[in-house]
């Protein structure tokens, strides 16, 4: 039966595998003609709302664009400007230290809580919903809350006080705390979207091969490292590039907790660009510290996707 | 009967081409005609829009009724108003002015007037021609919403940076209330015996109106030389230094968080700091707040007496509006006796106008709130800012905040914030 099946699917021979059959090509080109019905309205709005914007700010970014007053050409002068300024080099690196805090503090905070949360673990359902709950409360009411446990007065050194009659530190004023408070809060609120893609992916993990495991005498670290791990390496790949392309354009949490302070301690590159296009008018420069965004997010996916042949199973 | 594939090409690019074209013109701003879809009619007659930063519901009726008065005095005008709050209303009006799309009447604040200038219509010819006496209006205001000498809006509200105090604490610690006149050691000798038991003699975050206050007062400093950015002058970094001092060595003021705009409000409004430098237009508000009697008193005076700077809020006119005469006419009436009374009386910000002092002064039901404010007025100048003030401000506040706290020196964040914004200025 699969001798057969496999026969009508496969490429004529001579033609190389993939190769589009002869005999069915009016009706791909009528499928094709369909499919492009169908996509035209999202291409269209991606065409609208993200191409041309971003062919746009790539214009002008090659500009001093003021939102008033004479528009000049500069060339690549913008990205010198970025490229020597020191308070931009920094605004990259915090990005970057971000994303090496945030994105593995996630992944191990939701995985480790979706495995725990296993099948055998009464309220899961009750947790799940729990867990959950940071990602749906505004992101405001949730840094507003923050706050107050982090600022001078607030919960965390009014606690400090009372017990052991030292000040808490600075969290949200001094330069070496404030990175890690945003990290924290940013973990706590968004974790439960990956906790709860683990948690699907657990549930598909075959209970057989589970059971088959360990009786083949496999402990539990042997079972989660050679059975679990493998099988949910796709929900793995997909929590991380989707963490990590949302980290990089980390804004709410830094702008409203810290707004970027003290210093530039905490601003990120959205910032950067929102401050310098909204705030400060200047779009030119607004634009061309997105694109240095645009290309970083580009690069670091394009070597996800390459890189996860060697790590990623879609096959088990 | 199927398409080849170069015709695909040629529709698949002619798409693509129709889309952008239709893009580029929505993106296209006016069309060149001059004017903004708001505003037509006469000098008598028009149907004008108000763009201004609203709080909720019940900010927006009280400025509507501020609105109807155009209509109540030109029977042809009527105003209607477009409220934003106060975070989304700077970039939304600054591309609505630049698109050449922006309503006739602009809410336009003091800090703010030389960044919009360009696109704002100067009033002078229009207050020459409708009869509008600048005498009637306090006169670091007026001063305060010109920009190279031309009026670019009429004031609504004003007032000069005051200190705000707590009467409870100040009697609890024996410390005698301020008076005007009082000096800086007299107030930084009240602030240290009004630190203890958790709480703070002052409480204060570095936004402008508050460095460039405390600076003038003790060293005469301003912030700007020639409408250029000039904080790296020695006197200004001798002010800033000792404002520094307040958190940093003095320790008379808590430190200070990086990015809660309401921290010294906050702070002061639940009893933990004695003292703060505020605006008069936060002075009703506060007081329906606290829980403990409230005063104001002058900034202290330094070497050179007290000297405080003067803010405020007005109305102007965006320069693409077709009716100018009639827009003007409506904020004529807008900043009127009657409806800047109204509002007083009703517990808003500071009136601009002389005659709507009273009612001000007799909602806010402070002793010694008009004797303060006057001796403040006569003493204060208006913030003179510069085109980039909004990253100025922005800045000052970043590195203020670790000056303050003693994580960089003084003189390193006013060297980091002048060679970030100086040029731009």
């Amino acid at each position: 039966m699969s001798t057969a099946q496999t026969t009508t699917v496969a490429p004529p021979a001579g033609r190389p595998s993939g190769g589009r059959p002869v005999g069915r090509r009016p009706a791909l080109r009528k499928d094709g003609r369909y499919a492009g019905v169908f996509l035209a309205p999202s291409l269209v709005g991606l065409a609208l709302f993200t191409l041309f914007p971003t062919a746009m700010a790539l214009g002008i970014s090659l500009f001093d664009w003021p939102v008033f007053g004479e528009r000049k050409f500069l060339g690549i002068e913008n990205y010198t400007h970025l490229l020597n300024d020191p308070v931009f080099r920094r605004v990259v690196l915090n990005t970057t230290l971000f994303v090496v805090l945030y994105v593995p503090l996630n992944v191990v905070v939701s995985l480790g809580l979706a495995v725990w949360l296993g099948p055998k673990i009464r309220g899961r359902q009750a947790f799940r919903v729990l867990f959950f709950i940071p990602v749906m409360t505004p992101m405001v009411a949730n840094v507003m809350v923050w706050r107050l446990l982090f600022q001078p007065g607030g919960l965390i050194d009014g606690g400090m006080q009372s017990w052991f009659g030292v000040n808490a530190p600075n969290f949200l004023g001094s330069s070496n705390w404030a990175m890690p408070a945003v990290v924290a809060m940013s973990v706590w609120q968004g974790f439960g979207y990956n906790f709860l893609v683990f948690s699907a992916a657990l549930d598909q993990v075959p209970q057989s091969q589970l059971e088959s495991a360990q009786i083949d005498g496999a402990g539990p670290l042997q079972r989660f490292r050679y059975v679990t791990w493998p099988m949910i390496t796709p929900s793995i790949f997909f929590a991380t590039t989707m963490t990590l392309i949302t980290s990089f354009q980390v804004f709410a949490q830094p702008f409203i907790l810290t707004q970027g302070g003290p210093g530039v301690a905490t601003q990120t590159i959205v910032m950067y660009v929102y401050n310098q296009g909204w705030q400060f008018l200047t779009m030119g420069l607004a634009s061309a510290a997105g694109w240095v965004l645009f290309v970083i997010i580009m690069g670091i996916t394009a070597i996800q996707f390459f890189g996860q042949k060697r790590w990623v199973h879609y096959d088990v | 009967m199927y398409r080849k594939p170069a015709r695909a090409r040629r529709w698949a690019i002619a798409t693509l081409s129709a889309i952008a074209l239709t893009a580029v013109a929505a993106c296209g701003g006016n069309d060149g005609s001059g004017g903004s879809g708001d505003g037509s009619g006469s000098a008598d007659k028009a149907d004008l829009t108000w763009s201004f930063w609203v709080g909720g519901t019940e900010d927006v009726a009280a400025w509507q009724k501020v609105a109807d008065q155009a209509t109540t005095d030109h029977a042809g005008i009527t105003v209607k108003l477009q409220g934003t709050d106060w975070d989304s209303y700077w970039s939304k009006i600054g591309t609505l002015l630049a698109s050449g799309k922006a309503p006739c009447i602009i809410g336009m604040q003091s800090l703010r007037t030389t960044s919009y200038a360009s696109a704002m219509l100067p009033l002078d010819d229009l207050m020459s021609k409708y009869g509008l006496k600048t005498e009637d209006f306090d006169k670091p205001i007026m001063d305060g919403l010109k920009v190279d000498g031309k009026q670019i809006a009429i004031p609504y509200d004003s007032g000069p940076m005051v200190i705000f105090y707590n009467r409870d604490l100040f009697k609890a610690a024996g410390v005698a209330e301020p008076k005007p006149g009082w000096t800086m050691d007299e107030f930084t000798a009240a602030a240290r015996k009004l630190t203890a038991g958790g709480k703070t003699g002052l409480v204060t975050r570095p936004g402008d109106l508050g460095v460039t206050s405390w600076v003038r007062t003790m060293t005469g400093a301003e912030p700007l030389a020639d409408g250029k950015l000039n904080l790296t002058d020695g006197k200004f970094v001798e002010g800033f230094t000792k404002y520094a001092d307040f958190v940093k060595t003095d320790k008379i003021a808590p430190q200070v968080p990086g990015g809660n705009p309401d921290f010294e409000t906050q702070q002061f409004v639940a009893g933990k700091a004695a003292m703060q430098l505020n605006g008069p237009w936060s002075l009703i508000d506060t007081k329906g707040k606290v829980k403990f009697q409230l005063g104001i008193a002058p900034i202290p005076a330094g070497p050179d007496g007290s000297k405080t700077y003067t803010a405020g809020s007005g109305f102007g006119i965006s320069r693409s509006c077709k009716t100018p005469d009639a827009a003007f006419q409506a904020i004529m009436s807008m900043t009127s006796e009657k409806p800047l009374t109204t509002l007083a009386a009703a517990g808003r910000a500071y009136p601009a106008r002389i005659a709507a002092h009273p009612a001000w002064f007799t909602a806010a039901g402070i002793d010694g709130a008009k004797e303060t404010i006057d001796y403040a007025s006569e003493n204060s100048v208006p913030l003179v800012t510069s085109k980039n003030w909004v990253q100025v401000s922005d800045l000052l506040t970043r590195f203020g905040v670790q000056a303050l706290n003693g994580e960089i020196p003084p003189e390193q964040a006013l060297q980091t914030i002048q060679d970030q914004a100086g040029a731009g200025s």
